[in-house]
Formats: C-alpha cells, structure tokens, sequence
C-alpha cells in the first residue's frame, strides 16, 4: 500500500510557502505535489527536523524593519507565493507576496482584509450591504453608539435595547466578541480592549462563506450554515440556505472586485434577513476556524488546504484547479458537522461524552481533551471552545437538530 | 429522520459505523508518518463505535491489515506484535483508558486475523500468534461468562461490555479446547456460589457442548474433565432423555413408564440440581408430569430432605399449585429455588404460605406485564414468570445479583429480606409488582418510589431477575431519596439509611473509619477495637450474629487500589475447617471469588463456605471494612483485642486503599523506617 512516503513534487509548478503552523496544512501539502516551505516560529523546529519537513524559523510580531528580511530569504529559495493560514500572519503574506509576485498593491490589499473598520468602509465604498458601525475609543463611545442605535430603531424608553456587537479591529472570529445590551454592561469591559469596532446588532440568519479564487473567478464556493454562532457549523448547508446560492454567488463576486482580490481564498461572513436581502459581516483572507477544511474534506472528499495551493500558486492552469474541486452541493457525499464544547458546569471532574451523542448515527469523533482543572473560567466574552465533536449523516436537517440538542449536554462533568 | 428501529436496524447500523471505519482508516493510510496522529482520534472513535455493535468484532478483524497497514499501531507498544507478552492483555482490557482498551482489542483481533491466516504477518508466524490467544484466552474466562464486576463498572463502563463481546468473538474463533480445562473450573466455581441467574452459564456450557459434538474438533482425552456433569445436567441428565430428544418425545416416555422408572428418572434429575445447581428443561417436564402421581416421587424429583419433604407434604396443595403455575421447560430453573425453598422450613412461618397464595392469584400491573414480556418473553406469562423468580429468590437468598447495575444495595436489601425476613419480601413484590409503587417510611415520613426521582441507576436494568426486575427500580429509588434526605447532616447518611430501609434488625449503632468531609481515615483503633468486639466470637461473648447485618466494604482492585464503596452483609463469623477465624458474608455482585490485592483473596468454596457465601479471614475482612452496625447495648470486650492484630490489619490497609488517606504525619512517621 502506498503510504508513509511523501509525495513526488513537480519543479514545474509553483512553490509555496505557509505562514504560520498548521499541523493539518503540513500534512496534507506533504502529499501533495507542490513543493513546499514552512515558515513558523521556532518552537517549530524540532518537530520539522525530526519529521523531514522543510522549514524556516519565523517570528510573525508585528511588520518591522526586518519584514523584508523574510520575503528576501523566501524569494532566494525560489518560493513564489506565500499562503497565510492564521489571522496574524494575514499581512505578512500580502507583504511577502508584493516582494514575490512583484505586485505592491497586494500588501495594500492585506492591510484592508486585516482591519475591520477599514474593512467595512472598503465595503460600503463598493456598495455592499454593511450594518451601522464605528470604533469605539472609551466607554462613552460605547454607550452613545449603544443609544443611538436604538433610537434609530425608534425603540422608546423601557422598550428592551437591540444589543451591539464588539469586536477586536483584527482578531479572528469570536475573539474578543463581545455582546453589550444595557448602558450597565459597558463598565464590565476591560480597559485594555479599547479600541475595537461596534456593530448594529443584524437580526438575521449569519452564515460563512469559502471561497477559492483563481484569475479572479470563484471556483469553489461552499456556504458554512451556523446552527449557533460560536457552537456550530455544518457543510454543505440546508437546502433552505443554499436556495440563496445565485444571490450569494453575486455577493462574493462583488466583494472581489470591490477588494480586487485576483487569487486565493476569502472566507466572508453574511446575514440573509427575512425577505432576502444580504448583509456583510465581515471578510477573512485565511482559512476558517471551527475546522470548516477538516468538514469539507469529510463530505466532498477533496483537501481544502490543497485546494488553498492551487489557487495562490501562480502557475496553477485553469483545468488544473477545474479538474481539482468538486460540484458544489451535489457531489457531497453527506453533511458534516462540528459542534464545540464548552464546559456548563462550573466545577468540572472530567470529560464524558454523553451517551446520546456518542449513540447517534451521525457521531463520528472529537478532540476533546480531558480537564487540566477543576473550576471552569467564567465565559464573558464569546470564549474559546474546549474542542470540537464531529459529526457526519445524509440529512443537513437532521444534522442542524442534532448540533442544536448538543447546546443542552454536558460534555464535562 | 430519527434512525428507526426494526429488524435490520443493527445490519444497518454496524454497516455505517464500518463505512466510518474504513473511511477514517483511509485517511490515516494516506498521512505521512508525522501527520498519523491527527487522523488518530477518527481510527479510535470509529473502532469503539464498530466494536460495540453485534458483528462488530469481526468487522475489526477483518480490517486488521489495513489497520496495521495505516499505521494504527505505529510508535506504540503494541506495533511489533510478536513481542507482546499474553499477561500483559488483560490488565489493558480493564483499562480506564477507553483507548487503551480499544488499542488492546484491535491488536486482539489483529491476531486473530493472523492466527487465521487471513493476515499473512511479516514478523509473527500464525502458530505464535493462536498460542497467543490461546494464553490470552486462559487467562481471562471470566470475561466470557460474567457480567462486569463493580470495579469494571466504575472504571469502564460501557467498554466493559465492549471487551466481552470482543472476548467472545476470540473464543468462538479460536475455539475453546486450548482452554477447556480452566473453562471449566471456572464454570464449576461460578455454580458453586449457587447464583439465581444462570443465563450466560448456560449459553456457555451449550456453546461448549455445540463446539464438542463437531467432528472437525479433536478435544482430547483429558480435556475439559467435569465437562460432561456440566453439560449432562441440562441436556441428557437421565435415561428417558439421555440423546436430548426434545421434550415431546421426552413425555412420551414418561407415559410409558412405571413407578421404578418414574423414581429413577426423578432421583437422576435431582442429583444432577444438588449437585451442580443448574437445572435441566426435561426435568421441569418431569416434575409437571408427576403431579398426576405421587407426592412421594414429587419429594424425590426435588431431592428434598426431611425438613423439605414434610414442608411438601404438609403443604401438598400448595405446591402442587407452585409447580403447576411456575414450573414450565422455559423456567425450570426455578425448580432449584422451590427445593431449597422448602428445605429451608419457611413454609412453617404463618405468614409465607398465605403470602404465597396470594402471590399465586396476584394480578400485575401493566407495567410490570411488559417489564416482565421485555426482557422473558411471553411464554410463560408473566404472572408464571414473577412465580417462578419469587421461587429462586426465597430458595436461594444469596443468590441474588445485581446484574450489570450500580444497585448494590438494592440487591443486598432483597437477598436479605429473603433470608430474613422472607414475609416482607413476599410484601414488597406485591406492591411493586401490583400497584408499581412501593412506599417505605423514612423517620415516620412516608416515601414513595413513584414520587422521588431518579435513582442510583440512571436506566432501567433488564440483566436481573424477575424479582429485582420489578423491585430494584422502586428500591433504588426509595433508597437514593432517603440519602437525598440526610444531604446537610454531618457524617455518612448510611448511619440513618441502612436500618430505616433494611428493617428493625439493621443496629442502629454506626461506625465508620472515614471522616466523610475529607476522606481520610479516623479513628482506625477505636473502629477495628469495636468491630472485634461486636462480632468476634473471642471478643464478643462468643455470641454468634444473630441477624444479617449490612457493612460497606472499600472494594481494591487486585493490585489493592481503590476502586470504589460497596454494600455486602455480614451473615457468620465462625472458625473455618483450619481453625482460622472469618466472616462469611453476601456480595450482591455476581462473581464474589474477587482478587482484592495484597494476598485478600475472597474465598467463595473450600473455607466453610455455605453456597452464595463469600468469606475472608477476620483480620483481611476488617481490612478493607469502613462501615458497620452494631447493638450499643452491647459492648464487648474493646480493649481485650491485641496490639498487634490492630497493626496488623493497619498494615493491609496502609497497603491497599488507606495509602492516601492517612493524616500526613503519621504517614512519614511509618514510612521513615522503611526508606532508611
């Protein structure tokens, strides 16, 4: 049987670099036929030299003078694009790839997908639908954002508040999101957060959206249906939400032109109101957290990580990344779905996954992993989930309903 | 879209669960060696869910190679297979690690697929790899026969079950003749403990029977001595059924014969039940037939004796009822229960024997119908069914089990109102049985089973007997509120628990040697003093028990760690045949013979033992004693027991489950010495 050996890579394709480790990406550019450099810190080191997996050492802080250091060193190997995998090393690949594809515009174009408020002025400025937003530098910003939201909403005095979002100007998804209702919950926030950007609450159905881009045309795009924001996430979506493909289709086709994006991957994320209309969220140029490439490759039976090669590699033909994706929807071979745990108790002994879940057909695995200790931080903000449960059946319906009974387990106990 | 239940339901649930398999091991197959692990967690999952599924084992095995091939085993002591040492196996299968205990499986059924030919190994021969089972196989039988002890239960739970299954797979494949021998030592020492449920003793005994009579199989002139009492006792106990005709051809016999053959089949059948406990479906025909002739040979198909024979014959209409309601091929088991029953003398108590008629005549609630149809099947109806088990628990009081159930004390309380207090049992079935409640009084407040809330057990138990089937939910119930309302009391809930539910009988004076807030061990002198002194003959008056008496014990497992607080009764204490003083007690779990560690080996033959009674030297019983009732009226001789038995059984507790439970510094102070 063919395994254990790496893959034979072809000198006449492109030669990418990976910003940032990813266990996952390693392993599945490893058989794959790009030529390949990791570029991570050097805690890294060890694993790469005892596994064979080429390397150099990286400290991704912030852009500084030795910036071009990196994309010098990467451009000598001959390496011609670099891929980031996580929100931080975002704009080191728009720097290095402005060195390495010649192009200055790209490191530009980082800046904008990195910073939310600038984000949504691109947005706006593109005429795309975005909710009411503003930075928010003290706790009055917050509170007059917070009222005046309401009054447009005309909500009279006593009538309950639509919340506002908050969130970092430049961290990955539910990090450092939080949820203010009332002027009272302003003053929990902590000093060292400001500034971030505040958001009108969108009262609508959120979903994600992956795309992979090639000459500026989508050749994959999958819609992520959230059953819970923060808890759960399935691919492909229900029929119910993929019925709004053609207008989804339209909105990342103008999200492209309005960011100029001519390769890769955007990750955006929406709001479909009740009568149809998108809004945007907001855009990542990185691959979803949540393990939304470990889903998609479970149901369509592609690697999405090598999906991301083909469509920065340059020298990637059209028929190549044609020929790589399947069709969208009906060549899924079934739904997965994750769902992330966060313990309910406040005193937890260990980790036992609940009967029914570990019963049900569609229960696949998890990577939980076992108390360190007793008492559980107490969530605040949106957290970070102790791991995922994985999940994988025929009906994105049934699927959605088990994500949602998952809310009401304990998992730690 | 709720996956339905139906015929093929278990087909089409393994058949997905092994797509997942093959899918995740697919995955793992095309990750370079570095990259194996995150495709790990998927192969293991996957495997505990194919494994616990009927057929599963041998979907497992049949994937053995690409398991191995994907690299399942890689880095891990189990990948070079003809280096693992059979000794090793079972320790890894009563893991508390889920993982370990799936890892072990796998590598058991991998081979197995050696052993078979099916996996043509690069480094271990086929004959190595069936010695290996075989060794394995031996080493571990009670895995095919008993259901999980208390220790497994706590630390595995439901891999627990997974492991049997798999062990079973392993036994039928390899075949039972390499180990034949301990098999059936092994069954004999079960049966020697007389329990009420013989179910999976009897499925073995039938596979082993099945496995002898085919012509591929060579076992042997000395294999499996004691095989065919076993195997006689259930099928071909007598002459009139000697090549296992069938129960028709059976009673056509019978009809042809005379009193001397009549007498001699009944006096077969019944030295084959004394003497093994085990119960022959031909005999329950017998005994059917002879109600149309003589209380005589009724006596003699029974074995009775005399106290038993005068019970039959004072109450003739009595039990010729019993057997003609409860006695049918399909329980006559129960035939046991009814013999010991009236040998026992019970029926002299003025309550039983109208109790017993109105168990008779009893009309069962509809969910104790079902209950009873779920788990027994309908043939014979329920109302024979519960007869037939009230039969069993009264006759044999020790010989209740709790099953695969974390209900101990439940099982305790009904063995022991069987052999105390039999009238109340009678009682209790009625209610739970007839009004599906059972109502007891805590403190002169009433409580119900149907008002409290969940029990110990989180389901409903269907391993037991027809007894327990119905009582122990109530029970349980009743005996989790009664704790529930202790919650805020100082010190342990037993101490007002145990003589509210067990009966007057149960002393209300309580010791413990465990300080409940911290765990720790107090007081150990005063309460090893005081448990000499109330039931140490040589301490106590000489005065023997003269009630069961509930106790909690710290169960060790054999390697004397902890496992986990146990309910048992202390029935006797009383010199053995050697003249060593020990407490003969009932364990409700099914297998009392359990290594405990450290040399305490729990006898359950050979040492005076009654049948069902457990029994350990004094001292190793004090051992691994936490709790105990006692009369305070009556106090002993505390202060005559020597300093040196005390220390004595302070060692084996240091040595065992005290290890970290003693207050720091006396803890140092005895190990200075030693690490000198």
């Amino acid at each position: 049987m063919p395994q254990g050996e790496a893959a034979v890579r072809n000198p006449e394709k492109g030669y990418v670099a990976l910003l940032g480790w990813s266990i996952n990406a390693v392993e599945a550019l490893d058989r794959f036929d790009r030529r390949y450099i990791v570029v991570a810190p050097e805690w890294a080191e060890e694993y790469c030299i005892e596994h064979d997996i080429p390397y150099v050492p990286w400290n991704f802080e912030r852009l500084n003078d030795r910036s071009m250091e990196i994309a010098e060193t990467l451009k000598q190997k001959g390496v011609d694009v670099a891929i980031p995998l996580f929100e931080e090393t975002v704009e080191w690949a728009g720097a290095i790839n402005s060195v390495l594809l010649d192009n200055p515009r790209l490191y530009g174009q980082a800046m904008l997908l990195r910073d939310k408020a600038l984000m949504k002025r691109r947005a706006q400025l593109g005429g795309i639908r975005v909710g009411i937003f503003e930075e928010a530098h003290d706790r009055d910003d917050v509170i007059r954002f917070l009222k005046r939201v309401n009054q447009t909403l005309l909500k009279l005095d006593g009538d309950p508040n639509d919340p506002i979002h908050l969130k970092a100007f430049d961290k990955a998804g539910c990090l450092g999101h939080r949820v203010i209702r009332t002027p009272d919950e302003v003053d929990s926030i902590p000093e060292e957060e400001f500034p971030f950007l505040m958001e009108s609450h969108l009262d609508g159905w959120e979903f994600a959206v992956e795309a992979w881009i090639h000459n500026g045309k989508i050749k994959f795009l999958n819609i992520s249906e959230y059953v819970t924001l923060g808890y759960s996430v399935f691919v492909p979506a229900t029929p119910e939400l993929e019925r709004y493909r053609p207008q989804i289709t339209a909105q990342i086709e103008k999200l492209i032109k309005t960011f100029e994006i001519d390769f890769g991957f955007v990750h955006p994320e929406y709001f479909v109101t009740s009568d149809g209309e998108m809004y945007f969220g907001e855009v990542a140029y990185r691959p979803p957290g949540f393990k939304v490439f470990e889903l998609l490759e479970r149901a369509y039976g592609f690697n999405a990580y090598q999906g991301l090669v083909l469509a920065f590699d340059p020298k990637t033909t059209e028929e190549e990344i044609d020929a790589f994706f399947p069709r969208e929807v009906v060549d899924a071979s079934g739904v997965a779905g994750c769902f992330g745990v966060y313990p309910r108790r406040r005193v937890v002994r260990e980790l036992q996954i609940p009967q029914e879940t570990e019963d049900d057909d569609y229960y696949e695995s998890h990577d939980l992993s076992s108390p360190l200790e007793e008492t559980v931080t107490k969530r605040t903000a949106f957290g970070t989930h102790w791991g995922l449960v994985y999940f994988f059946g025929d009906d994105a319906y049934r699927m959605r309903d088990l994500l949602k009974k998952q809310e009401e387990l304990d998992f730690y106990v | 879209m709720k996956p339905t239940v139906d015929a093929s339901g278990e087909a089409t649930t393994l058949d997905k669960r092994v797509t997942s398999l093959d899918d995740a091991v697919q995955a793992m197959a095309e990750t370079r060696d570095f990259g194996k692990h995150t495709k790990l967690r998927r192969v293991l999952e996957a495997l505990r869910r194919v494994l616990m599924q009927p057929g599963g084992a041998a979907a497992v095995q049949a994937r053995a190679q690409s398991l191995e091939e994907a690299g399942l085993f890689q880095g891990t002591d189990w990948a070079s297979p003809e280096i693992l040492i059979p000794s090793l196996v079972g320790p890894s299968l009563h893991s508390g690690d889920v993982d370990t205990v799936v890892m072990e499986a796998t590598s058991e059924l991998r081979m197995l697929a050696v052993a078979r030919g099916d996996f043509a190994h690069p480094t271990l021969p086929a004959e190595d790899a069936r010695q290996f089972l075989s060794q394995v196989l031996a080493a571990n039988m009670e895995l095919m026969f008993t259901p999980p002890s208390e220790a497994e239960r706590t630390q595995q739970g439901r891999a627990a079950q997974l492991v049997r299954d798999m062990f079973r797979h392993l036994a039928e494949e390899i075949g039972y003749d390499s180990i034949l021998d301990n098999l059936v030592d092994e069954i004999w020492r079960i049966l020697r403990q007389r329990p009420v449920q013989v179910e999976s003793v009897q499925s073995l005994i039938t596979r082993i029977a099945v496995y002898r009579d085919d012509p591929d199989v060579d076992l042997g002139v000395s294999s499996g001595h004691g095989i065919d009492r076993l195997i006689t006792s259930l099928f071909g106990t007598t002459e009139a059924c000697r090549e296992d005709p069938g129960i028709d051809v059976f009673r056509s016999r019978l009809e042809a014969m005379d009193t001397g053959g009549l007498q001699s089949e009944a006096t077969g059948f019944a030295r084959a039940m004394h003497d093994t406990g085990l119960v022959s479906p031909y005999h329950a025909e017998l005994l059917r037939y002879l109600l149309r002739e003589s209380d005589y040979l009724i006596g003699e198909a029974l074995g009775l004796s005399d106290t038993g024979r005068n019970c039959l014959m004072r109450y003739s209409q009595l039990v010729h009822r019993l057997i003609d309601v409860a006695v049918h091929p399909q329980t006559a088991q129960c035939i046991y229960g009814l013999a010991l029953l009236l040998d026992r003398g019970i029926l002299y108590e003025p309550p039983i024997v109208p109790a017993l008629w109105r168990q008779l005549g009893l009309e069962l609630s509809p969910v104790a119908q079902e209950r009873l149809t779920a788990v027994f099947g309908d043939v014979p109806n329920p109302q024979a069914r519960l007869v037939a088990g009230v039969l069993s628990v009264l006759g044999q009081p020790l010989g209740v089990g709790q099953g695969d159930n974390p209900t101990c004390q439940s099982a305790r309380a009904l063995s022991m109102w069987s052999y105390n207090d039999p009238d109340y049992l009678l009682q209790v079935v009625v209610w739970a049985a007839r009004d599906n409640e059972i109502l007891m009084h805590f403190e002169g407040q009433p409580i119900s089973s149907k008002d409290s809330e969940a029990g110990v057990a989180s389901t409903l138990p269907t391993d037991l007997d027809p007894v327990s089937l119905l009582v122990v939910p109530h029970l349980d119930r009743i005996y989790a509120e009664m704790g529930r309302r202790c919650a805020g009391r100082p010190g342990d809930p037993h101490r007002w628990v145990n003589p509210e539910f067990h009966g007057w009988w149960a002393a209300r004076g309580f010791h413990i040697n465990v300080d409940v807030e911290t765990g720790n061990l107090v007081d150990l002198d005063e309460f090893l003093r005081q448990f000499h002194a109330s039931y140490h003959p040589s301490y106590n008056g000489e005065q023997p028990v003269i009630h069961p008496q509930p106790a909690g014990v710290a169960v060790t497992d054999s390697a004397a760690r902890y496992v986990g607080w146990h309910a048992i009764t202390i029935l006797r204490v009383a010199p053995d045949p050697q003249d060593v003083m020990r407490v003969y007690f009932y364990n409700p779990n099914n297998d009392s013979g359990q290594d405990w560690g450290d040399g305490v080996v729990v006898s359950t033959a050979g040492n005076g033992e009654r049948f069902g009674e457990a029994s350990l030297p004094f001292d190793q019983f004090a051992s691994r004693l936490y709790i105990f009732h006692t009369d305070p009226l009556e106090g002993g001789e505390p202060e005559r027991v020597p300093a040196g038995d005390i220390a004595r059984i302070i060692g084996y507790i240091e040595r065992s489950w005290g290890d970290d439970r003693l207050p720091a510094g006396k803890l140092q102070a005895l190990r200075r010495p030693t690490s000198l």
